[in-house]
């Protein structure tokens, strides 16, 4: 091949960069002399593609040469001190960026002009041959036909290059090793040679700069190992280099099939446009031709029409005019129309004549041979054109549903996708708070762009639903948008009613409410026991999917809680509510305000019940459903649990009280104890003494107390079945009821004088109250 | 002071006892009845003394009054000694119910010829204790002290005249104030002289009005429907006045039925009453002995 003739043609290669310089004149006799040559380099276009094949692989093999070469410094270079590299860092760059051009162009080459693909590969070895080459080459770039062969060359001149160098440098590595062999005992440092040292004296080195040896070695020796290590940085980096590449390969390859889909798609439209234009245009003008042939063909028939008359008027003309009889002749000729037999028998000649001279004869076109200019419409096919560059439109993209925990209470994380793999310059997102109400359009809608498939948005309602949907934009236009997706934020910590808490020894009844108007799905109580050690805060437990706003944990005694509470809906958790402290220590209650007699204060404490007076207009007094009307008496909420709970009320001796317990639904019109609904202790100061009386069914035993206590401690034994009064200052037993209760109790409070009661618990159950 | 078993009966997992030995403070041979509940095979127990009333020997309250179920369960000795010296062949000792045989009065007495035998206070108080601690698994630390009527005065006297010594108190129907009724009129100023002063040493009621020492904690109960309470033979209304004004903690119940409908049917002064409310008392004494 020619190109083989060329590579191996020492001749051509001398004589070709001196064409380049002297310019296009030359480069035609080139071309001549070329043609001469080979003629195989008739058929050059047919084999275009099989050519550069080969470049490519020439050009790869140059690539792979340069490597080589790099080894082979080292090499080099590890022998010989002296010898500095030839190539330096930045050669050895270019190399690795020649490479990354060669492969780019290798994977384009087969689509491109083989000119062009040539010119690409050349260009680099040009930039390694020097400015003024590749500036006399790329004048001349215009004449491709040489050009081709110019880049072939330069490449096959290149490596010889190359070849070259190689050379010369085992040249001097030979020359060197002849040095050595004359024991140098210096090195010249301006000359960069070991010498010996008469040299220094009286040699050429006279003047230089000289040192020891054994030192200029160590010193050359460390510029060596330092470029050793760059050399080292440098194959790490090609390394990466090259597998970065790898990766473009992948990508090149892979935009070049999206590429081709997008061509093929849009030029089999063009093309069928275009088809479907020429047939439209064609009909028309066949239609054109057929009307214009038909007009020309009755012009032509009325033509001959004329001509038969004209013949025949001739002919009777000449038939007159052969007339011998004068007479005959004169008689046809002025009395044409004198016998009506003759005006029968022969038309009347001259009559006929003078019409058939009057009547013009139409000579005109009846049809023009143009055809009307026809404009040839390529707008839409234009347009189809411009729009193959473009890239299509994107399709809608496919939102997400929501995904568990993506929520807080005032954002959405929202995600989406794209089904295919359109071109995206940025999203627009949509979103509206849902709502289920018709006129729910006053809700504004908000727009905002992101670049990424996900966008957490802020400032939103907490549990609330919003209505999202994306639209996916490039140059080319908007996508439709995508289905609406509902997502919802999570919702506002509750809090927790901190004076509504109940607990025991074993047992909290913690609630509270929801901060949200909507419903939320659920709840979850963390809760933390502390200890005295750190009061860090590890959850020891949580309790989910509380569905009320209340919830009794269990626990261990005399110990210390923190609990929050969490709530849930699909969007996710909540914020923790405001923590609240437990203490497993006694039992815990509060008064229940809603059943106080109007009469019946609670002090601020929450748990010192006073009454200033015993009578009041009772219009004055506002009553509630669930409050007592009689007895001033107010009831305790208790935590509905089983075990022992134990309380203590403080009590003037001069107050005439009832304390004790009652269900919750003790008749409120009635006294505590008179009913079978309640359980208490009476004291009543009669004048000779006090008299307690511990009523249950309006019924007391008869017993008899020397000390009044000043401090009543009150046992709730639902197990053993008791409620067991005490002097709790002196631990004295007062009275038990045995009873089995059938419903939870709560504690109850009565004043039948002005007086206070104070209630304390949180008390340890005393040892001497057991039995 | 050898004990002799005279009785022993399996009771409640443990043993009811009856044993027998010479005393030294009465000067004759004594039967006292003893339950060791099962802890005692393990393990030192408080004792806990039952001081019965007028005619009773040791085995009425061993035999009626049903209280071995709840020392057995809180782990009580129980000690009824019997109410007076036997035997003794003291001039009319045997006369009458409520004086001499069977009615000691826990009182040592001073007058002749009654005070060589008739010391049933210092027997209570010095030498059973000994002679028990000696011979069973107590813990001499704890003892509490409980009786009935006469012995309900006793134990009220001797946990007035001892603060310390016991632990709590308690009595059914005790004669609380004997100066002022009829039986101890009789009983002390047979044993002590017709010194009415010298009964008052005697006398809860008295003593309460002079008692200082360690808190006590008296329960006492009382059948509503007792013929000695209406009698006046009892009068816990001044001892509960004495303890009101001396603020010496009682809890005073006069038991009477529960029931609006049969009023006349409350409790009285026999074993039986003991029987309803003796497990209050067990359960009183456990308090403070266990505690």
């Amino acid at each position: 091949f020619y190109h083989m003739d060329l590579y191996g043609s020492k001749e051509r290669f001398d004589i070709f960069p001196e064409e380049l310089s002297g310019r296009g004149d030359r480069s035609l006799g080139d071309t001549r002399r070329e043609s001469a040559l080979s003629s195989e380099k008739v058929q050059r276009p047919q084999e275009v593609g099989h050519d550069l094949e080969k470049e490519v692989a020439e050009l790869a093999k140059m690539y792979g040469l340069d490597e080589d070469r790099e080894k082979e410094l080292e090499l080099l270079e590890g022998h010989l001190e002296k010898v500095e590299s030839r190539w330096p860092p930045a050669r050895t760059d270019k190399a690795g960026s020649q490479g990354s051009i060669y492969n780019l162009s290798k994977s384009s080459s087969s689509v491109k002009d083989p000119s062009q693909s040539t010119k690409q590969q050349g260009l680099p070895d040009e930039a390694s041959q020097g400015d003024n080459q590749s500036k006399a080459r790329a004048d001349d770039e215009a004449e491709s036909n040489i050009w081709s062969r110019g880049g072939l060359s330069s490449g096959g001149m290149s490596d010889e290059w190359n070849s070259q160098a190689v050379s010369e440098e085992e040249e001097e590595e030979e020359e060197e090793g002849e040095e050595e062999e004359e024991a140098a005992d210096v090195f010249c440092s301006t000359c960069k040679i070991p010498i010996r040292a008469f040299d220094k004296l009286f040699g050429e080195h006279k003047d230089h700069e000289v040192a020891q040896l054994p030192s200029a070695v160590e010193s050359e020796k460390e510029e060596i190992h330092k470029n050793m290590c760059k050399l080292e940085e440098q194959i790490a980096q090609m390394e990466n280099v090259a597998s970065h590449l790898e990766e473009i390969f992948i990508t090149v390859e892979e935009n070049f099939g999206r590429q081709e889909k997008n061509f093929e798609v849009h030029y089999n439209d063009a093309v069928q446009v275009l088809a479907q234009k020429y047939e439209e245009q064609l009909e028309a003008l066949g239609e054109e031709k057929r009307q214009k042939l038909e007009a020309l063909y009755e012009q032509l028939v009325n033509c001959g029409k004329h001509l038969d008359t004209c013949k025949e008027l001739t002919d009777e003309t000449q038939e007159l005019f052969l007339e011998n009889d004068k007479a005959e002749f004169m008689k046809v000729k002025s009395f044409n129309c004198q016998s009506p037999f003759q005006t029968l028998i022969f038309p009347p000649y001259n009559h006929r004549l003078e019409e058939f001279l009057k009547k013009e004869v139409d000579l005109e076109l009846s049809t023009l041979p143009d055809f009307e200019e026809r404009v040839i419409d390529v707008s839409e096919v234009e347009q189809l054109m411009n729009s193959i560059n473009a890239i299509p439109a994107p399709c809608a993209p496919v939102i997400n549903p929501q995904a568990p925990n993506a929520a807080t209470g005032t954002s959405l994380r929202v995600c989406w996708g794209l089904f295919s793999d359109d071109t995206v310059e940025c999203y627009q997102l949509c979103y509206k708070p849902a709502s289920n109400e018709r006129h729910g359009d006053e809700q504004a809608e908000h727009t905002l762009k992101v670049k990424e498939t996900y966008c957490t948005i802020t400032d939103l309602m907490p549990n609330t639903q919003y209505e999202f949907w994306v639209s996916a934009l490039n140059v080319s236009g908007i996508s439709p948008p995508s289905e609406r997706a509902v997502y919802v934020t999570a919702p506002s910590p509750p809090t927790i009613k901190s004076r509504k808490i109940r607990s025991c020894e074993n047992a909290a009844l913690v609630c509270w409410e929801s901060r949200d108007i909507n419903p939320v799905d659920s709840y979850t109580v963390e809760l933390s026991k502390l200890t005295d050690e750190e009061n860090d805060d590890v959850i020891t437990e949580s309790i989910v999917g509380i569905p009320n706003c209340e919830v009794l944990i269990h626990l261990q005694p005399t110990q210390q809680y923190r609990v929050c509470v969490r709530a849930q809906n699909l969007g996710g958790s909540s914020e923790r509510s405001e923590p609240v402290l437990i203490h497993t220590t006694g039992t815990r209650f509060y008064l229940n305000e809603d059943t106080a007699h109007p009469l019946l204060a609670i002090l601020d404490d929450g748990f010192t019940i006073s009454c200033d007076e015993l009578e009041n207009p009772e219009c004055d007094l506002p009553v509630y459903d669930n409050s007592f009307t009689r007895c001033i008496a107010i009831l305790g909420s208790l935590i509905p649990f089983p075990g022992k709970h134990y309380w203590e009320v403080e009590v003037e001796e001069d107050t005439e009280y009832r304390t004790g317990v009652a269900f919750e639904n003790t008749p409120r019109h009635g006294h505590l104890g008179a009913n079978n609904s309640s359980w208490c202790m009476r004291h009543i100061i009669t004048p000779s003494r006090h008299k307690y009386e511990f009523l249950h069914s309006g019924m007391t035993p008869d017993i008899r107390i020397t000390i009044p206590p000043r401090r009543i401690g009150i046992l709730l034994d639902y197990e053993n079945c008791r409620l067991s009064f005490f002097n709790a200052d002196i631990a004295q037993h007062l009275h038990t009821f045995n009873s089995r209760f059938q419903h939870y109790v709560h504690p109850c409070f009565a004043l039948e004088t002005p007086g206070i009661l104070r209630i304390h618990t949180g008390i340890a159950t005393p040892p001497w109250t057991a039995l | 002071m050898a004990l002799k078993q005279v009785s022993s009966n399996k009771c409640f997992e443990g043993f009811q006892k009856v044993f027998e030995h010479d005393s030294a403070e009465l000067k004759c041979r004594m039967k006292f009845g003893i339950y060791l509940p099962p802890k005692a095979e393990t393990g030192k127990c408080p004792v806990l003394y039952w001081l019965s009333g007028l005619t009773c020997t040791e085995q009425n309250f061993i035999t009626k009054a049903g209280f071995q179920q709840a020392a057995a369960e809180h782990g009580l000795i129980v000690v009824a000694p019997d109410t007076s010296p036997r035997g003794c062949n003291i001039e009319g000792e045997d006369e009458s119910w409520d004086f001499g045989t069977g009615a000691g009065f826990y009182v040592d007495a001073t007058e002749d010829p009654w005070k060589t035998n008739y010391r049933m206070y210092s027997y209570i108080k010095d030498e059973l204790p000994k002679l028990i601690n000696a011979n069973f698994p107590t813990d001499p630390e704890r003892m509490s002290i409980f009786g009935h009527s006469m012995g309900g005065h006793g134990a009220l006297i001797l946990a007035l005249k001892n603060p310390g010594k016991y632990k709590s108190v308690s009595a059914f129907a005790p004669i609380c104030n004997p100066v002022q009724c009829q039986w101890g009129k009789k009983a002390l100023g047979g044993y002590l002289g017709p010194d009415a002063t010298k009964w008052e040493a005697y006398d809860a009621t008295q003593l309460v009005k002079s008692y200082s020492g360690s808190r006590l904690d008296i329960l006492i109960d009382q059948g509503k429907d007792d013929q000695f309470l209406s009698a006046g033979q009892l009068l816990p209304d001044n001892f509960i006045a004495a303890c009101t004004e001396r603020k010496i903690p009682v809890v005073f119940r006069l038991q009477q039925a529960s029931c609006f409908c049969s009023p006349w049917l409350g409790y009285d002064h026999s074993y039986f009453f003991i029987a309803s409310f003796i497990n209050d008392h067990i359960k009183h004494h456990a308090k403070y002995l266990n505690a």
